[in-house]
């Protein structure tokens, strides 16, 4: 990437943004209704809701905290073995295991309330049918501490729902109007990278009522142990994350950023505060951090603070960086 | 509760909760072909980690690398922890190839829940099938040290792989051993030991791990006699602390994750693959 070009003079207003720091950086972006401190936040799913992590970061500092899909009913997930190590990533096949969202509201979400106040939870939304999304959502609306919702429609490890609603642009579309019709909220759709034209699948969400767009979801992948001649997976096929889906990631961030007028959150294969930068240069206004947190536990917080510099010694704001891609020779 | 116990059997402490620690590798030396024995120098998880649970260590920071490796600590040494591991693929590969003195690694841990010793047990069995011997060391050595009764059977390759058969020599009051080649012990499976060391004494305990298989049949054996089991079981693990949900194990009070419910469950609770 290019090395830093800013100018020192013109320093960003001399805003402290962020507790654990003080760098004089504005580090805030908006997603909709929602204004984030900073635009660090997990990928749903490699996360849970938080609580795991509360020994190894401080919960309060994240941007938000994106929990782990929450279908209506309880969902029991796929056989093991539910991942596999590829080269510079991951595959996993979980399956959307979660215990049900009256479960989720009276356990994770009640614990994230008292103990990560200062953090938006955006819930992760999913479910086996186009009316099942707003039947989840109607339910977490009587919850005060539920800042959003990303409507996963982009899982490509459960057979009824998941990726199919992400790979139709009219059925996309639908999914989006019927939770927009139960809520206020801000509404957020997760895109799946596996299909043509990932640009024409934005648009139909943004003209349906999203109010933000996140992408990547993981890529539909496969791994064969030769000597065994078995899949790695149970399920044969699941879905690939980490660093070697990064640039494939980024060209998807990049085309829907110039595609639709609403703010996008980029995910795939971030390591680095300098990944998150190449992100927020492509058109992000925020960043994912998912099998990052697996090798480092504290990984999101040193993206955090390694961000916080970046911006202080290019003497920028988080909302300079955005879409700043130079296409000039 | 407390109070009732017999005053020389001390209350089991608390896990600790995990942190990330750096490591250096202060002794590395290979035990047999492909079994290695690697000391790391951690101070916090050694001072803290119960007998049967493990550490996340991540091996290298290339970023084709994204997991880390799940090991059992096998013993504490002052501020060190010892681990007993088997080449079987890149990065146990990578691991046996790092000299003394390398300090770019580092765990997440202690992990899990380990073995759980019934207070008043009195007499206890460890079985132990090729690796599945490390997360046993720790365990021998505190019983032990309790002054309680304590057997061993140790099943391997070869006798050269029988990993941890002198500690165990120190330490138990009776060890058998069954080798595949028949080089030391009874040639065949280390479950025929068990069953026959389980029948002939009156046990207040198994502990068992090793190959599912083995430990599915160690299992069986116990319940027949009506001894409670305890078994030590791998999964593939990408966090390692309770999040991902890649590492289930089927029981009976449902779908548990190996890294925070496990990786030491009750074998009676497990529903053990096709049995
Ligand atoms: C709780 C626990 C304790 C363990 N304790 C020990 C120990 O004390 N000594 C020892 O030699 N081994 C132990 N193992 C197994 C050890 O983790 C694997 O042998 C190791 O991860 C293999 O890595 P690799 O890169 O060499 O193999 P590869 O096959 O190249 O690894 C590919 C992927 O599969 C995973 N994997 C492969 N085999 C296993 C396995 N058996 N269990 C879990 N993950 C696996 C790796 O972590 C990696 O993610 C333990 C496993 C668990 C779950
Ligand atoms: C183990 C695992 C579980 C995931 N679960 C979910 C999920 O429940 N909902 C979802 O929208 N995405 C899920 N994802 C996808 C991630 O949120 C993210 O989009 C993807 O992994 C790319 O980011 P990364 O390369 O930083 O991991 C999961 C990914 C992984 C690796
Ligand atoms: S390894 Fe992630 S939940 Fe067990």
């Amino acid at each position: 990437m290019a090395d830093g070009e800013g100018c020192e003079a013109t320093s960003a207003g001399p805003e402290v943004t962020d507790e654990g720091m003080n760098l004089n950086v504005d580090l805030k972006v908006k997603i909709g209704d929602l204004d984030l401190k900073n635009p660090v936040m997990p990928a749903s799913g490699t996360f849970a809701s938080g609580r795991q992590f509360a020994d190894f970061l401080d919960l309060n500092r994240l941007g938000a905290i994106v929990t782990k899909g929450v279908s209506l009913e309880p969902w029991p997930g796929n056989e093991c073995p539910r991942i596999a190590e590829t080269s510079g990533g991951m595959l996993n096949s979980i399956g959307l295991q979660n215990p049900g969202v009256e479960a989720f509201c009276i356990g994770d979400l009640w614990w994230l309330s008292k103990n990560a106040p200062d953090a938006p939870v955006i819930v992760n939304v999913v479910a086996h049918s186009a009316e099942g999304y707003p039947e989840v959502i109607k339910r977490l609306e009587r919850e005060p501490s539920v800042a959003a919702y990303e409507l996963n429609i982009s899982c490509p490890n459960v057979d009824a729902g998941g990726m199919a609603f992400g790979v139709d642009c009219t059925s996309a579309a639908e999914v989006v109007s019927l939770c927009r019709a139960v809520t206020n909220r801000t509404l957020i759709v997760k895109l799946s990278p596996n299909v043509t034209d990932i640009t024409r699948i934005a648009r139909s969400v943004e003209a349906a009522g999203a109010d933000g767009i996140s992408l990547i979801n993981t890529l539909l992948g496969m791994s064969v142990d030769a000597h065994t001649r078995r899949p790695r997976l149970a399920r044969v096929v699941g879905g690939l994350s980490g660093p070697a889906i990064k640039p494939v990631a980024l060209r998807m961030v990049w085309q829907v950023a110039n595609a639709v007028a609403i703010p996008v959150i980029g995910m795939g294969g971030i390591t680095s505060a300098e990944d998150a930068v190449e992100f927020l240069i492509a058109g992000a206004t925020a960043v994912g951090i998912g099998t990052a947190n697996f090798t480092d536990p504290r990984a999101m917080m040193q993206i955090l603070d390694g961000l916080g510099e970046w911006c202080k010694t290019h003497s920028v704001s988080v909302t300079d960086l955005i879409g700043s891609l130079s296409l000039e020779a | 509760m407390s109070g009732s116990l017999p005053a020389e059997v001390p209350v089991p402490p608390a896990a600790a909760a995990p942190g990330i620690e750096k490591v250096r590798i202060t002794e590395h030396e290979q035990l047999a072909d492909g079994i290695w024995r690697l000391l790391l120098q951690a101070p916090r998880c050694a001072a803290t980690i119960l007998p049967g649970q493990f550490v996340h260590l991540r091996i290298t920071r290339a970023d084709d690398h994204v997991l880390r490796r799940p090991f059992s600590v096998h013993r504490v040494r002052g501020r060190c922890i010892e681990i007993l591991y088997q080449v079987v693929g890149r990065g146990t590969g990578l691991l046996s190839a790092l000299p003394v003195g390398e300090e770019r690694m580092d765990i997440v841990g202690p992990l899990g829940k380990g073995w759980q010793i019934p207070t008043h047990a009195k007499s206890l069995l460890l079985v132990g099938g090729g690796l599945g011997a490390a997360p046993l060391g720790m365990l021998a050595e505190q019983l032990a040290s309790q002054g309680r009764h304590v057997e061993v059977a140790l099943g391997g390759a070869s006798a050269d792989r029988l990993i941890a058969l002198e500690l165990f020599r120190r330490l138990a009051d009776r060890v058998e051993v069954a080798t595949d080649d028949g080089s030391l012990g009874h040639q065949g499976f280390v479950t025929v030991l068990a069953e026959r060391m389980l029948a002939e004494a009156g046990f207040d305990a198994v502990f068992c791990c090793g190959p599912e298989p083995m430990q599915r049949l160690v299992a069986r054996h116990a319940k027949t006699l009506g001894v409670p089991c305890q078994a030590s079981l791998e999964r593939l693990m990408a966090c390692g602390i309770g999040a991902c949900f890649s590492c289930i194990v089927p029981t009976r009070s449902g779908q548990m994750r190996a890294c925070v419910d496990g990786p030491v469950f009750d074998a009676e609770e497990v529903c053990w693959g096709d049995s």
